[in-house]
C-alpha cells in the first residue's frame, strides 16, 4: 500500500522517548526510498504512454492523468517523510551537542545510534559553533542554569586524572573525590555525567 | 525637576525609573526577556553586547585585583556573584538566538526581514548550519531520490513555492503579554500598532509586571478603556478578531 512504510518509519521516529534518539532504521529506510523510485518509474512510464498516444500530459484527463498523480503524490509523500525523519533526528541531535559538550566524544550508547552521515552531521555542527564562539571570544555553552552559586560541591564519578586544569587551580580527580570548584568549570564534567553536583 | 519642599513629585519618580531602567544590565535583562518570549528573531542589540562585553571584563580584572590584594573576601563575592549573573544573561541571549537560528536556518535565511536582523558573526553560522544541514540531507535523502526531486526546499520541480519540511516558519500562536517597554512582539512595532497580523490563538499566556498607570490594549482599537491605578501584576491577554 502507498505509504505505509514511510509511515511505519515516522511513526517509529514519533514513538521513542522524547529527545532520544533509536538506531538509525537503515533497512526500513532503503526500502521507502525503493518505493519512491518504483513510483517514479511508474510514473514515467506513464507518462510516456500518455505522450505516445498524443495526449497533452497536463490537461488530459484519463486513467493514466490520474494514475501518474496518485504516483506523484505518494513520491512526494515517501519524500516528505524522509525529510521529516533524517531532519527532526538532526534536531536531536543538535540538542546533543549543547548539551554534551562540542566535539567530546560522546558516549558510546548514543555513538552506535547514528548514521555514519549524521555522525559526520554532529562533528560539522560542533565545529561550527565552537568557530562562532571563537569569533566572540566567548563561550557560549557554559553558564546553561542561572547561577545560584558561584561554587558548587561536586564529587568525581569516573577517574579523570591529575592535571586537569580549571580556571584558578588545578587538582587531582581521582574517583570519589569531592571538590569545590567554579561552577563554570563543573558544568562540563556534570552534563557528560564524570562529576555530580553534591546539592545539600 | 520643579517640586515643592522636599517632596518628589510624580514626575520626578518617573525621571528617576527612567534613568535607573537605562543601565546596561537593566537593558540586557530587557533585551534577554524579550528574545527569550519571543518565536522569531528580535534585531541584535550589537552596541548593548559590546558594552557589556567590555564591562564583563572590567569587571573581571577588577575581581582579579581585589583577590590579589587580599580584599575583604565577602566584598569578592559578591563582586563575583554579581558578574556571574551579568555573564549569564549575556550567554543566554546569545544561545537563546542560536538555537531560534539553529531550529529556523531556511526560514531566516530566505526572509530579509529576519536577515536583517542578524549580527555579522550569526550570518556567517547561519550559513554554515546551512552548508551543513543541506549536506547531511543530500547524503542521507536527496541525492537517492529520483530527478525533479531532488530539491531540499520544494517538494518536486513543479512546486511553486518552497513548501519543504525544513523551511517551516516560527509559530506566531502565542498570546503575548509584555511590559511597556517591550516593543516587539510578533514583528509590530507597538509604538505604531503597524504590522502584519498572523493569526494568533489564545494558547499561552505570559504574565508581567507594569511599571506604571497603563491601560488595557485593544488592537482593534475598538474599545475605550478604563485606567489600572496601582502597580500590580497584571493579566491581560490580546484578544483578536
Amino acid at each position: 500500500m502507498h505509504g505505509r512504510k514511510a509511515y511505519e518509519l515516522v511513526k517509529e521516529f514519533g514513538s521513542g522517548e522524547k529527545g532520544h534518539l533509536k538506531i538509525f532504521n537503515n533497512e526500513l529506510f532503503e526500502r521507502v526510498i525503493e518505493e519512491c523510485n518504483e513510483h517514479h518509474n511508474a510514473l514515467q512510464s506513464l507518462i510516456r504512454k500518455m505522450q505516445e498516444e498524443g495526449l497533452e500530459v497536463q490537461t488530459a484527463k484519463n486513467a493514466d492523468h490520474y494514475g501518474a498523480l496518485i504516483h506523484h503524490i505518494s513520491l512526494i509523500r515517501n519524500k516528505r517523510c524522509l525529510m521529516a525523519y533524517v531532519f527532526n533526528r538532526a534536531e536531536i541531535i543538535r540538542d546533543l551537542a549543547w548539551k554534551v559538550g562540542l566535539l567530546h566524544e560522546l558516549p558510546r550508547e548514543i555513538q552506535e545510534k547514528f548514521s555514519d552521515s549524521e555522525e559526520q552531521y554532529f562533528k560539522d555542527h560542533s565545529k561550527s559553533l565552537k568557530l562562532y564562539m571563537s569569533q566572540l571570544s566567548l563561550d557560549v555553552n557554559v553558564d546553561m542554569v542561572p547561577p545560584k552559586d558561584p561554587y558548587i560541591k561536586v564529587r568525581v564519578l569516573e577517574d579523570l586524572g591529575s592535571g586537569i586544569i580549571l580556571s584558578d587551580k588545578s587538582a587531582n580527580f581521582a574517583r570519589h573525590s569531592m571538590h569545590f570548584l567554579k561552577r563554570t568549570d563543573a558544568e562540563q564534567y556534570i552534563a557528560r555525567g564524570l562529576m555530580e553536583e553534591l546539592t545539600g | 525637576m520643579a517640586s515643592s519642599a522636599g517632596e518628589w513629585s510624580a514626575e520626578q519618580i518617573d525621571d528617576y525609573e527612567a534613568l535607573i531602567s537605562t543601565t546596561d544590565v537593566e537593558l540586557l535583562k530587557k533585551a534577554w526577556r524579550n528574545e527569550k518570549a519571543s518565536p522569531e528573531i528580535l534585531p541584535f542589540e550589537e552596541a548593548l553586547v559590546k558594552r557589556a562585553k567590555e564591562q564583563i571584563q572590567l569587571m573581571e580584572e577588577t575581581v582579579d585585583d581585589f583577590e590579589e590584594s587580599g580584599h575583604d573576601p565577602l566584598i569578592v563575592s559578591l563582586y563575583q556573584m554579581d558578574l556571574d549573573r551579568v555573564q549569564f544573561l549575556l550567554r543566554s541571549y546569545l544561545r537563546v538566538r542560536l538555537q531560534k537560528i539553529e531550529k529556523f536556518m531556511f526560514y531566516i535565511w530566505k526572509t530579509d526581514t529576519y536577515r536583517n536582523r542578524l549580527s555579522i558573526e550569526e550570518e556567517k553560522f547561519t550559513e554554515r548550519c546551512i552548508r551543513d544541514m543541506g549536506k547531511h540531507l543530500e547524503e542521507t535523502v536527496l541525492s537517492k531520490m529520483p530527478d525533479n526531486y531532488q530539491s531540499v526546499l520544494k517538494q518536486s520541480v513543479i512546486s511553486e513555492e518552497d513548501d519543504m519540511v525544513a523551511s517551516r516558519k516560527p509559530c506566531f500562536n502565542a498570546s503575548l503579554f509584555l511590559k511597556d517597554h517591550v516593543q516587539y512582539i510578533w514583528g509590530y512595532d507597538l509604538q505604531n500598532m503597524r504590522g502584519k497580523f498572523p493569526e494568533p490563538q489564545l494558547d499561552t499566556f505570559v504574565v508581567a509586571k507594569c511599571e506604571r498607570t497603563t491601560r488595557p490594549l485593544y488592537l482593534d482599537g475598538s474599545r475605550q478603556s478604563a485606567g489600572f491605578d496601582s502597580r500590580q501584576v497584571a493579566i491581560r491577554t490580546l484578544f483578536t478578531v
